[in-house]
């Protein structure tokens, strides 16, 4: 799984040629590659936003409005549906199961970061921030 | 760093978050300034067996969700053979509601990493391992940074103490998987399979990662470790129930004024703990429900806050003390609603291995949907409690399928009414509240 991180590190999500690359180099069966990819919730096979928000809409975070969380940070970003990523290529969402910050909730993930008790406000700044150019490093 | 919504120190039960907020705790330097791995060398000069021996006279139980006897688990480990033997630490928390795990972590990661080298040396370990999901940057930051100080104090290492015994931790991080929790599915992804639970037994302490005897804790079970090897068992046992020692963490989250992470000593009842120390509901509003021990932990009503927080009076309430999450919703929550968004959880967190749980998950999703949606009938409700009877009592390989069988079976017992009129009339009346007060 370490290796995959790093493939993944690479283009933001992992292609095919990129787990039978990992499976070549750790003497392992591409399929079973595959196989622990596709397990997993944090390793992508699809291209993802750079910066991509994990919104917790579990039960904790869905009770202290997540949904609405959720369907404004896809519209700040301008796309219709969770997953998509935005035309810029800066963004997407994805609705996460419960990230265990329980106390600040509704909250996400966001570059490798927390961000706690969302307000429609907090996920604009976010946004524009990240469209000013000044966070670019992260990819997560 | 955000603000700490929380215990810290204070009162006289505050044993694990006593010194919470105390500035420089997360370094080594600070933490020792606080008497820190004192303990560590005091039971490096012990025998392995009276550490043992020590916390099992403490009763302390796991604070992971099954509650199992600590100092017994730690008994189970077979003696030395001469080959690896390791601790992996279960630092994956993802039961939903739960977040105290984070907390201390956040807060005192070398009380932690104290904890596990205690427990390390009690059951002949050399090489611990901490387990920790993927979506945790921080605490694990925090964590790695703690590992390098301790390199650097030689506290790690070949002696540490000067003990001829060499103690070394390392971290290992998860990509997000509830069901790694569970401790054999924990073992699959740290050797880097598809987390799948393995059958029992060989359980752990005989055959666990690597083939090798392996004991697994969560991380606040061990980070109460150093408290009652510095204080005693004898001291330990003064807090807490006959059966339930001790104090615990509980994250409080939901329809509350003031969610957070309290240290409560067992036995208080959910009351304080929701109407004192989370703040009670919002102006205007009741509590409704509350699932005592995070999602899988059968819900209550509000009617039972009376239940005590100790593992023998939530069992007899039909529910149980599980992981310590505390989630509590009040009237603007639609039961229906809150059962189909667990659901859709243990749903998409099934490993696939076994089949009930597999397919029961997903038909209860399908099911509670359709009833949502205002498609359902009387029949529908028929099938969700077949359903939730065909997830439960050993007909899966792990919890997962208990619990989601759980949720349904809790939501339709206490709020019968509300299922009711879904399926049947095809309204929800609290929607309709709801509607009516913005209105």
């Amino acid at each position: 799984m370490p290796a995959l991180d790093i493939a993944q590190e690479q283009e933001g999500y992992l292609t095919p040629e990129a787990m039978t690359e990992v499976a070549h180099a750790l003497n392992l069966d591409p399929g079973y590659v595959e196989g622990v990819a596709t397990f997993y919730s944090l390793f992508h096979l699809e291209p993802v936003g750079k910066h991509r928000m994990y919104i917790c809409t579990n039960l904790a975070c869905m009770l202290r409005g997540a949904y609405d969380i959720l369907a404004h940070a896809n519209h700040a970003i301008g796309v219709a549906e969770t997953g998509e990523v935005s035309s810029d290529e800066l963004f997407s969402t994805e609705e996460v199961e419960c990230l265990g910050a329980c106390e600040y909730a509704p909250m996400m993930r966001l570059d490798h970061a927390y961000h706690y008790d969302l307000t429609p406000e907090k996920i604009d700044a976010l946004v524009a921030e990240r469209r000013q150019g000044k966070r670019t490093k992260h990819r997560g | 760093m955000a603000e700490l919504r929380g215990s810290h120190g204070k009162a006289r039960h505050h044993l694990l978050t006593q010194h919470f907020g105390a500035a420089g705790l997360a370094t080594l330097k600070g933490y020792q300034k606080l008497g820190g791995y004192d303990t560590l060398e005091k039971a490096l000069a012990m025998e392995p067996k009276a550490l043992v021996d020590e916390v099992k006279a403490s009763g302390l139980r796991g604070r992971g969700g099954a509650g199992f006897a600590t100092g017994v688990k730690w008994g189970f480990m077979p003696p030395p053979d001469g080959g690896p033997r390791y601790v992996v630490v279960n630092a994956d928390e993802s039961e939903p509601g739960t977040s105290k795990d984070r907390y201390i972590i956040e807060n005192s990661p070398h009380m932690v990493l104290e904890g596990i080298l205690i427990a390390a040396f009690a059951v002949q370990s050399h090489q611990a391992w901490i387990y920790i999901r993927g979506e945790y940057d921080r605490p694990y930051r925090m964590l790695m940074d703690a590992i390098g100080e301790l390199r650097e104090a030689k506290i790690l290492g070949p002696k540490p103490f000067g003990k001829d015994y060499p103690l070394d931790i390392q971290m290992y991080r998860g990509h997000g998987a509830y069901i790694c929790g569970e401790e054999t599915a924990l073992l699959e992804s740290l050797e880097g399979k598809r987390a799948q639970p393995r059958s029992r037994p060989p359980y752990p302490a005989v055959k666990g990662a690597w083939a090798r005897p392996t004991l697994l804790n969560n991380i606040e079970t061990l980070a109460t470790v150093p408290w009652i090897i510095k204080h005693g068992a004898a001291e330990y046992t003064k807090f807490g129930t006959e059966k339930n020692r001790g104090t615990r963490l509980l994250s409080v989250s939901g329809n509350v004024r003031k969610p957070g992470v309290y240290e409560i000593e067992i036995g208080v009842p959910f009351t304080h703990v929701i109407m004192e120390l989370a703040g009670g509901p919002f102006e205007g509003r009741q509590i409704k429900a509350f699932w005592p021990g995070g999602s899988s932990a059968k819900v209550l009503p509000a009617s039972r806050m009376d239940v005590t927080t100790d593992a023998e009076a939530l069992a007899a309430a039909d529910s149980m003390a599980g992981s310590g999450g505390c989630m509590v919703a009040d009237n603007s929550a639609c039961m229906v609603e809150t059962t189909y968004r667990l659901l859709k959880f243990y749903a998409y967190e099934s490993c696939g291995k076994c089949t009930p749980c597999r397919v029961g998950g997903n038909w209860a999703v399908r099911t509670v949907a359709k009833i949502l949606a205002g498609e359902g009938s009387r029949l529908d409700l028929q099938i969700l409690d077949k359903i939730q009877a065909g997830l439960q009592d050993g007909r899966c390989l792990c919890g997962l399928g208990d619990s989601a069988g759980w949720v349904v079976q809790s939501a339709m017992n206490h709020f019968p009414e509300e299922f009711e009129e879904h399926a049947v009339r095809h309204t929800c009346s609290v929607k309709r509240e709801r509607a009516a007060a913005s209105a």
